[in-house]
């Protein structure tokens, strides 16, 4: 009888056994996506679920969870107007109330290289929506609105799905920043979506911006 | 006799609850970060609160996130430098 119950208990133990194996083969294997994902080495996540199998148990791992959700992710990366010198006040037209992007710290910024101005001093144009945009670094910010106020640095985009205004347009050293200003339409770089949290974002390199349902391409004139 | 019973019937209860008790405080735990890495990543922080199904919860928020497209982008810097 003994011998019975120890063979089941052993067999439950290696059925269990079985089952938290393929588990933490499985935690890894999502943990390598997601950390992929956000633009980290995908071993780094795969390595943060496998640390439970060491001695210092799964607190490490539950430690890692709370440094991943709080860190900067590279995802994130991209280069901030601000951070290149850009300008940073708010233009006339912008909407009193709308969300802001919080101010760039020392902390939350990733160290950046010497700014590089290019010598192209070509304009930009956003064509798309049967308008299209022409605009230059003569003025340092630009508001993409759906309807216009008669207020300068204003791009009418006459679309409903398009907010009043809609996003910020930021010019600095012959590169250009998006900043979206919260609108329920939604502001779009090459189809990632722009969050108001996420501040301005380097654009010079992009190809197409969408705001609500119009869809625009960027190009230089 | 029914004493016992009662008394057995009490202590699984109070062990139950001490059980769900730590339970929550242990998903917090897990809920507080990934309600922010889903957020960060587009979706609605609500998912978050999968933690708060026993054992598979984890690996359900973890499904999620590894094999759903980000609204927000993943991978490289969603802008190019």
């Amino acid at each position: 009888m003994m011998g019975v119950d120890l063979a089941a208990f052993l067999g439950l133990f290696g059925l269990t056994s079985a089952f938290a194996a393929i588990a933490l083969v499985l935690a890894a294997w999502m943990c390598w996506r997601i950390a992929d994902k956000a633009g980290l080495p995908g071993w780094s996540g795969a390595v943060a679920i496998l640390l439970t199998l060491t001695g210092i148990g799964s607190v490490v791992s539950l430690i890692l969870l709370w440094v991943f959700a709080f860190m900067r992710w590279p995802r994130d990366g991209a280069a901030r107007v601000g951070a290149i010198g850009g300008p940073t006040a708010t233009p006339p037209g912008a909407a009193a109330g709308a969300p802001t992007a919080p101010a760039p710290t020392a902390l939350a910024l990733p160290p950046v290289s010497p700014p590089r101005v290019l010598a192209d001093r070509r304009g930009w144009s956003l064509a798309g929506g049967g308008v299209t945009l022409a605009f230059d670094d003569g003025r340092a910010a630009y508001t993409l609105t759906g309807e216009g106020s008669g207020t300068a640095g204003e791009l009418v985009v006459p679309d409903p799905s398009v907010g009043r205004p809609h996003a910020r347009l930021l010019t600095a050293a012959g590169r250009i920043g998006l900043e979206d200003l919260g609108t329920p339409g939604g502001t779009f770089i090459d189809g990632a979506r722009l969050l108001p949290s996420h501040g301005p974002r380097d654009i010079t390199s992009v190809r197409a911006i969408k705001l609500g349902n119009v869809e625009l391409a960027l190009s230089r004139t | 006799m029914m004493t016992v019973i009662a008394w057995l019937i009490g202590l699984s209860l109070f062990a139950l609850m001490a059980i769900l008790v730590v339970h929550v405080l242990v998903a917090l735990l897990l809920i507080v970060p990934s309600w922010r890495i889903f957020e960060r990543a587009g979706y609605s922080g609500l998912y978050a609160l999968f933690h708060l199904v026993p054992v598979i919860g984890p690996f359900i928020v973890m499904a999620i996130l590894a094999f759903g497209d980000w609204p927000n982008g993943e991978g490289k810097p969603a802008v190019p430098r």
